[in-house]
């Protein structure tokens, strides 16, 4: 059976999964280890006005209650937004400080005011309960366009009006003179829902301080180790980079929560200094509510205006954006550069102009969660061109194929150059697939037992294979997005491939695998992949954005770009033949058209005992590459949803969902196939089921399962997933990337259908029995 | 504290424990067990359960005191060596992302397939699906989940 | 959350009244009340354990009378810490009117609740409160009418 490209292959490292040998960053536990529990704001803006520790102190296996105060006395720095956003009017974005443990005041419902380390769990959460702290009560304010109204509780001093940046992109001007001329204008508004991300493990972490060495040791549950150990150092302080290393063993999922670094992994660090103990912490899941970074939480109103064949003319959009209390680490270009860039979706948009505005409210802060900008484009996108398409009586696939992009590249007018993509490809693959032909009669079969039935479209697009570092430098970020990699083949011929992408579930040690057996024809087996230590992997922007593919695998091709060009300088040497007429394959390196030639192990062997190497060249064989995108990538698709609401009830029965996904050159299907349900799963959850609510008083009232509905297995369908594709040009295995593709299509899709079905276009996420049912209501 | 024994994973144990030890502690702390998963506080996800005395149940809401005497095994014990059909039905059919619900989703299966087969029942797609219902997968969506048990029913 | 009800008792206006200032009767008739301080004549300060959902908290707080206007209506107000459980807060008017021999108090109250009793019980909170109302208010009227609760 072929492992190479495209081949269905099983997983390396599912045998550990499946037999409970897994190593989460909770499963480790050092010698003697101590434990953190944290002291929790209960408001939700106070002034903190004193903490009285000697209660919890005097417990017995109390090894220290430490606060803010000594924090930011040790230099410990604050927690910063690592994106700079200008507002419109030339003035820099307003971030307010956040110390890992607060100092004078708390923000936001869980912020951390006093860590107790402890000689057991239990303990350090008993002796948390017990340490006094003394609040004054603020008012509080939870909505953003509450927060930034007038009046509103001031939550940083240097945020007047709470509002954190006024941000646009496109021309206003010319944008509301082709809406005044157009022939038809559809105007919306759409809340996108406020999420928990809830990956199913609990974030962790484990530090260890050595004194001796004067070093540092941290597992943590990441999604970029190198990332963490680098702001963890230049921007927190704890300890130089080359005094920290930063291990993330196995991740259980992350989807974005695990990017950021956050208050918990400091504390733990420099909490392990001040006790010279091994400390570890673990959220329990009502405390993950309250501390991981929450997603989306966007207020829109937009205006899209057609001319009288149906062309869009213009596309205006009004967005407040909700940040929470404090500005998390990539917070700043969600609304901005990951969102408000993907407003011209699959269609070709003349004028397009967008206004944001993010604003500080007392809740947990916002930033990336699967999607990140990209589903709140996609689900203003193709509500509107559903809405638009209703309001004026044509077919809504009609609507869109008159608009989608036919030539590429294509330059939007908001930044983007989209680099290749068959829009109508997909719709027509995802309608045959999804039999749209049939659906009147089955919408018929429906009526007749007295239920609604609905179908909805999403034509989505998305921008990945995050980023061209140059690029994303000009727009504010503080970092470069490249990747790197290491390809080491060893004396015996077996290689180890060290990467910076780190996976959470993604396969990685298969999917990397695959492609580095393929290229030099070696078993699987021979290919290791080595990820997520900071002591072993020279370096790494580690995995999100859906950029593992695109970016870290061209970095893999780079580094063996390299490798090929030295095995063949050596093969050459050795067989004395011209280094164009070597072959690899089958486990050889060949002359070709000879019988000359010498085992895979054999070259691998001469590079390390050089006794016979080309004049000049260096012993080894193993070269490193950093590889730089050229573009962002653009997977799309469309997605079909088909839905059963029962008018009674509300209640809503997705019958059928259907995927047609362009993500260039597919590894292993299985793990793509697998990345698109788990996403299309979360877009339904937040189409459906998902919401983080707050109380007028900011206080969180969703803050575990019983409250937060997540999809469980008879809340979703099987899907139908099918790819169109077409080849990225712009790196080298011509990949695009699919990890986010699902959460991104799928929720415009299921509100299209139900608001299809039910006959009125009023309708929120999350479409909850109830919202359908008062929809279906007030339509009557 | 109190004196808890029972056989894990055919072994018998016994550890001085407290009192309020729960079931997945004593699996994950006591007897450094840690395949057993931890994912929530309010019994909803499914990522801790086990099987004592042959069922399903979940670990963090049963004390470890109350199960004294009683069988208990976990994911580190379903198989006598090599995999368990239910194991292998998961690796087959890619029923697993990133592996922490899975302990928990292998080992409520394969007490599904148990009881249906015990009673005669078919395990539907749609029965899978209800079954599962106390467990929860984030990565997945479920659709390989179901496969996995489909497969695996058919040859347990 | 915002809560009102009326509750018919079987003794006269000013029996009520004093009952309902005075600490002792509170303490007997309050669920879950283990203790109770006069501070001063419209002051107390109490702890009482209550359970919401799967949050069991043991509140400390402390007690207000304001608007006191004997012995036809006042505003009850109590604020407490429930340590990791979180707080409540909450204030009721209260007022009496005579009707034949017996008294008719009517109630409106508003509560508040914060941390892990909003995030985890939330949903319960108002079935919570509701129950506990009325226990206290037939633990009053039973101990009025000279049936004391079982104590505990
Ligand atoms: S950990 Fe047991 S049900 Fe979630
Ligand atoms: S595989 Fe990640 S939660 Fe199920």
């Amino acid at each position: 059976m072929s492992t190479g490209i495209g081949a269905r292959v099983q997983r390396k490292e599912d045998k550990r999964y499946i037999t409970g040998k897994g190593k989460y960053t909770d499963d480790v536990r050092n010698e003697s280890q101590a434990y953190a529990a944290f002291v929790r704001s209960p408001h939700a803006h106070a002034n903190v006005n004193g903490i009285d520790t000697s209660a919890a102190m005097a417990m017995d296996g109390v090894i220290d209650v430490l606060n803010g105060q000594q924090l930011t006395g040790d230099g410990i720095g604050n927690i910063i937004c690592g994106w700079a956003i200008t507002s419109k009017d030339g003035s820099p974005m307003n971030m307010g400080a956040w110390s890992a443990l607060a100092t004078s005041k708390v923000r936001y419902v869980g912020d951390a005011v006093a860590v107790v380390i402890a000689e057991t769990q239990a303990l350090a959460r008993i002796a948390a309960e017990a340490v006094e702290v003394d609040y004054e009560v603020l008012p509080a304010v939870a909505a953003s366009d509450k927060a930034l109204a007038g009046g509103a509780a001031l939550i940083h001093d240097n945020a007047p009006g709470n509002l954190i940046y006024d941000w646009e992109i496109g021309d206003g001007a010319a944008t509301d003179a082709a809406l005044a001329g157009a022939a038809h204008v559809t105007e919306l508004a759409v809340t996108n829902n406020r999420l928990s991300p809830n990956a199913m493990e609990p974030r962790a972490a484990v530090a260890t301080f050595d004194e001796c060495d004067d070093h540092y040791t941290l597992y943590t549950t990441s999604q970029n180790p190198h990332v963490a150990r680098l702001v963890l150092s230049a921007f927190y302080q704890v300890a130089p980079e080359n005094k920290l290393r930063v291990i993330a063993p196995d991740v259980g999922g992350g989807f974005g929560s695990k990017i950021f670094i956050y208050p918990e992994e400091i504390t733990c660090l420099w909490a392990s200094m001040k006790t010279n103990r091994s400390v570890k912490w673990t959220s329990d899941r009502s405390e993950a509510f309250i501390t991981d970074a929450h997603g989306r939480d966007h207020i829109t109103t937009a205006k899209m205006g057609f001319d009288a064949a149906g062309k869009i003319v213009g596309f205006k959009v009004d967005t407040i954006a909700n940040f929470g209390a404090y500005m998390s680490l990539f917070s700043s270009s969600v609304p901005t550069y990951l969102y408000a860039t993907l407003l011209s979706g699959q269609y070709n948009i003349e004028n397009i102009h967008c206004n944001v505005r993010a604003a500080y409210t007392n809740t947990v802060p916002v930033d990336a969660y699967r999607g990140a900008g990209r589903p709140e484009a996609c689900f203003l996108v193709e509500r509107m061109m559903e809405t638009a398409a209703r309001e004026m009586g044509k077919d809504p696939t009609d609507l869109r194929r008159a608009n989608f992009v036919q030539e590429f590249p294509h330059q939007t007018p908001v930044i983007m150059a989209y680099d290749a993509g068959d829009f109508g490809a997909n719709l027509d693959q995802a309608m045959a697939a999804a039999d749209v032909a049939g659906f009147a009669a089955r919408k018929a079969e429906s009526a007749g037992r007295g239920k609604l039935r609905g179908l909805g479209y999403s034509s989505y697009i998305e921008a990945c294979g995050i980023a061209p570092s140059a690029a994303v430098g000009s727009l504010g970020a503080g970092v470069g997005l490249w990747e790197s990699a290491e390809v080491r083949v060893n004396p015996v011929g077996t290689i180890e491939v060290l990467t910076g992408s780190h996976s959470h579930g993604q396969g990685h040690e298969t999917t990397f695998a695959q492609i580095v057996a393929e290229r030099f024809d070696l078993p699987l087996e021979n290919v290791s992949i080595v990820h997520g230590d900071t002591d072993k992997v020279q370096f790494g922007m580690g995995t999100y954005g859906s950029r593992s593919g695109a970016v870290g695998m061209s970095a893999i091709v780079k580094a063996m770009d390299k490798v090929e060009a030295k095995v063949r300088k050596i093969a050459a040497h050795v067989l004395e033949a011209s280094e164009d007429d070597i072959v690899i394959e089958g486990g050889q390196v060949k002359v070709a058209g000879t019988d000359k030639a010498m085992g895979w192990h054999e070259v691998g062997l001469s590079a390390y005992t050089a006794h016979n190497l080309p004049p000049d060249m260096e012993p080894g064989l193993k070269e490193g590459a950093f590889y730089d995108p050229a573009n962002f990538t653009f997977p799309a698709g469309t997605y079909i949803c088909e839905v059963e609401v029962d008018p009674e009830t509300g209640v809503t029965d997705i019958v059928q969902f259907t995927a047609s996904d362009d993500f260039g050159t597919i590894i292993n299907p299985n793990i793509v196939e697998g990345q698109v349900h788990g996403g299309i799963a979360q877009g339904i959850g937040q189409a459906m089921l998902e919401q983080v609510v707050y109380d007028d008083d900011a206080q969180l009232v969703t803050g575990s399962y019983m409250d937060y509905a997540m999809p469980r297995a008879s809340d979703v369908p099987s899907f139908s997933v099918h790819h169109a594709s077409t080849t990225c040009p712009n790196n080298p295995l011509g990949m695009k990337g699919c990890g986010e593709a699902g959460a991104i299509g799928s929720p415009p899709a299921v509100i299209n259908a139900i608001t299809d079905a039910i006959g009125s276009n009023d309708l929120a996420m999350p479409a909850t029995p109830q919202a359908v049912w008062n929809a279906i209501q007030a339509a009557k | 504290m109190t004196n808890v024994s029972m056989t894990v994973n055919g072994k018998a144990v016994s550890r001085e424990v407290p009192d309020e030890t729960l079931l997945s502690e004593f699996l994950r702390e006591h007897l450094r067990l840690t395949g057993t998963h931890v994912g929530c506080d309010t019994s909803q996800c499914g990522a801790c359960v086990v099987h004592v005395n042959g069922k399903a149940v979940k670990s963090c809401s049963t004390l470890a005191a109350s199960l004294d005497g009683s069988q208990v095994t976990t994911i580190e014990g379903l198989a006598n060596g090599g995999l368990h059909p239910m194991q292998q039905a998961f690796t087959e059919n890619h029923g697993l992302q990133c592996g922490f619900c899975t302990p928990g989703m292998i080992m409520t299966s394969v007490d599904m397939v148990n009881r249906y087969k015990a009673d005669g029942k078919e395990l539907t797609a749609q029965a899978i699906r209800g079954e599962l219902a106390g467990n929860i997968c984030r990565c997945t969506g479920y659709h390989n989940i179901v496969k996995a048990v489909e497969d695996a029913a058919a040859k347990m | 959350m915002d809560m009102s009800g009326s509750y018919r008792i079987g003794a006269p206006r000013q029996a009520v009244w004093t009952a309902l200032n005075d600490a002792e009767v509170l303490k007997l008739c309050i669920p879950g009340c283990e203790e109770i301080e006069q501070t001063s004549p419209t002051t107390m300060t109490a702890r009482v354990v209550q359970k919401i959902g799967p949050v069991k908290a043991r509140f400390n707080g402390a007690i207000e009378l304001l608007n006191v206007n004997a012995p036809q209506s006042y505003t009850i107000k109590g604020e407490g810490q429930g340590g990791v459980a979180g707080f409540a807060k909450g204030a009721a008017d209260v007022t009496l009117s005579e009707d034949g021999g017996e008294t008719v108090l009517e109630f409106e109250a508003r509560a508040q609740v914060g941390g892990k009793l909003a995030r985890i019980g939330s949903r319960l909170i108002d079935a919570a409160a509701k129950k506990v109302a009325r226990q206290f208010f037939d633990n009053f009227h039973d101990h009025l009418n000279g049936k004391d609760p079982p104590g505990d």
